[in-house]
């Protein structure tokens, strides 16, 4: 069911006092550790105190376990966690120059925040120090740009990265953690002039370390998890939806929207790739392609949309996908345009009807393609796309038309 | 006189306990945790008030009036702080440890040791604009949900150190 608050469980409102009272939280543990005192921080780089390493480690893998395990479990949507995007230089600069700032300062900012309180004034000092470099980087912001913003690889996993399975990279974490706390155990007590104990670690250490071994061989040998989460729609009544069809919508309802602004109540949602969106797209429509269909960003503005989703391709096949999928992720109203921009322009521009039929509704239907024609042809129903197209527009951005040069 | 403080906690448990807020903070609010925000919000806000015009139109201070009803103090990672200040105090309180001090290698004086903090306080906060997070908010949060940024600016910041801290070993050891 989490997280609670993206996925509207919990009031939004809260958010901000949640924020505070996991900060108790952080606060308390990270005074608790020993991380107020720059010290005991700065003796993980000279080999006397390994505390920061012992807490970070085992806090990474805690949540990063926990997070895994809750995937599994069905309690936490990971689609909808925010994930760190990578901008690979922007991120290795930005480590090297804290990397200095950690050793010159002996603080990294939160534990200068836990220590700062208590009194350390060399804390004070190190948070005064933070203010101004942010404020530097932010009146030199257009030279660091560039830099800033380049090699985006959006939000990536580091298993995909190295091209390992998602368990395996986690197992293998666990093992390099285990044996960095063994060696730097050894390290410390050379160090320090300790007599070393004997055995390979601490003997009051071995239960949390088999705990955590046995959490980390779980996830690694569980199998696939079989059923649908509970926040996906189960594969029968999807089943039963698609056979029903209810899912489609004519052609003639969603030209006579388009032509009919006052009547919309449709967002038009585009699944075909960004290239055929930026050539030619129903007026209105944002563009989300296929597969980006259930991405977090994506999930939410389904989601949140006050108006009916209608998903359009050329013919229908994209567009049934990504509704299959949308549907998986149990998000409600939306449906798809019935055989695509290919049947709607069929629709309107070639199906000529016999023009000498006296049946007043077939003459209607002309009439209606004829406007219909029309509109697409020189009204606002045409959209041609500038140089390049924001990836998402809303139904004011509707660009002077230019005849009917679609892509279909 | 003030009492011997108590000894700090086993880091393992510590760790361990740290994992569990940073769960619980995946799980309730879909995001970790961070530290650097905050200063930043502060500097942010400073810089709306002495001269809002600037800020507004200033293409990196002016996205964060964006969010929360334009007010950057009126952020997640604000409070957090202000709950982290609240948790740290009161832990440093019940175990003996507040009070004004200076903690320093054994080789150098009080005004060495704050030009450096200063100095290192500078550096870690322009790092954190690049990295998009310090060590808790990219390199701790980003290893949490495995993301490749998080490993990359984990490795980066440690990495870093270990090649420096021999020429700056006189800050810390004899």
């Amino acid at each position: 069911m989490g997280p609670l608050i993206p996925m509207g469980f919990v009031n939004p409102d809260l958010n901000l006092f949640f924020a505070f009272v996991i900060g108790l939280g952080f606060g308390y543990v990270l005074e608790q550790a020993g991380f107020s005192t720059s010290r005991k921080l700065a003796g993980v780089f000279y080999g006397y105190d390994f505390v920061v390493l012992r807490v970070f480690f085992t806090a990474a893998i805690t949540a990063a376990l926990g997070l895994l395990l809750f995937s599994y479990m069905g309690w936490v949507d990971y689609s909808m966690l925010y994930i760190n995007p990578t901008f690979l230089w922007s991120a290795i600069v930005g480590g090297v120059i804290m990397g200095f700032g950690f050793i010159l300062g002996g603080f990294c900012p939160g534990t200068s925040i836990v220590a700062a309180v208590i009194g350390k004034i060399d804390a004070m000092v190190f948070v005064l120090g933070m203010m101004i470099g942010i404020f530097f980087f932010g009146e030199f912001y257009n030279t660091f740009e560039p830099l800033y913003n380049g090699s985006d690889l959006g939000g990536i996993f580091v298993y995909d990265s190295l091209g390992m399975p998602r368990d395996l990279f986690m197992f293998l974490l666990f093992v390099i953690a285990l044996a960095a706390f063994i060696i730097t155990r050894k390290i410390e007590d050379k160090v320090n002039g300790l007599k070393p104990e004997p055995g390979l670690f601490h003997s009051s250490y071995t239960a949390p370390f088999a705990f955590m071994l046995g959490v980390a061989l779980l996830i690694l040998l569980l199998p696939e998890s079989p059923k649908a989460k509970w926040y996906q729609t189960d594969a029968q009544t999807l089943l039963n939806e698609a056979a029903e069809g209810k899912q489609y919508i004519d052609a003639e309802e969603v030209t006579y929207k388009i032509i009919n602004p006052a009547d919309m109540d449709l967002l038009l949602v585009d699944v075909r790739s960004e290239d055929d969106f930026a050539r030619f797209s129903l007026p209105g429509a944002i563009n989300i392609p296929l597969e980006k269909i259930t991405d977090r960003n994506s999930k939410n503005i389904l989601k949140d949309s006050k108006r009916k989703v209608v998903f359009y391709s050329f013919a229908s096949t994209t567009a049934d996908q990504a509704w299959l999928l949308a549907r998986r992720e149990s998000i409600e109203n939306i449906f798809v345009l019935k055989d695509g921009l290919n049947g709607l322009f069929a629709k309107v521009f070639y199906e000529e009807s016999d023009t000498t039929s006296r049946l007043e509704m077939v003459q209607f239907e002309k009439r209606f393609r004829d406007e219909a024609k029309q509109a697409f042809l020189t009204g606002g129903a045409s959209v041609k796309s500038s140089s390049k197209p924001a990836p998402v527009r809303t139904l004011v951005d509707v660009q002077p038309p230019a005849a009917g040069k679609g892509g279909c | 006189m003030e009492n011997k403080p108590k000894p700090y906690m086993n880091p393992y448990l510590a760790g361990f306990l740290l994992g569990l807020v940073l769960l619980a903070a995946y799980f309730i609010t879909g995001r970790g945790l961070g530290a650097s925000g905050a200063a930043k919000s502060v500097v942010i806000e400073t810089i709306g008030r002495v001269s809002p015009e600037y800020a507004h139109s200033h293409p990196f201070y002016s996205s964060f009036f964006a969010e929360g009803d334009g007010r950057p103090m009126k952020n997640w990672l604000v409070y957090l702080t202000l709950g982290m200040l609240g948790g740290a105090f009161f832990s440093g309180f019940m175990s003996g440890r507040a009070g004004f001090s200076i903690d320093k290698g054994p080789k150098i004086s009080n005004m060495v040791r704050l030009s450096f903090a200063l100095a290192g306080g500078l550096l870690f906060g322009l790092g954190s604009q690049f990295g998009r997070g310090c060590t808790s908010g990219a390199a701790l949060s980003g290893m949490a949900t495995l993301s490749a940024a998080g490993f990359v600016t984990m490795m980066a910041i440690f990495g870093t150190g270990y090649v420096i801290a021999y020429f700056f070993r006189k800050l810390w050891i004899n």
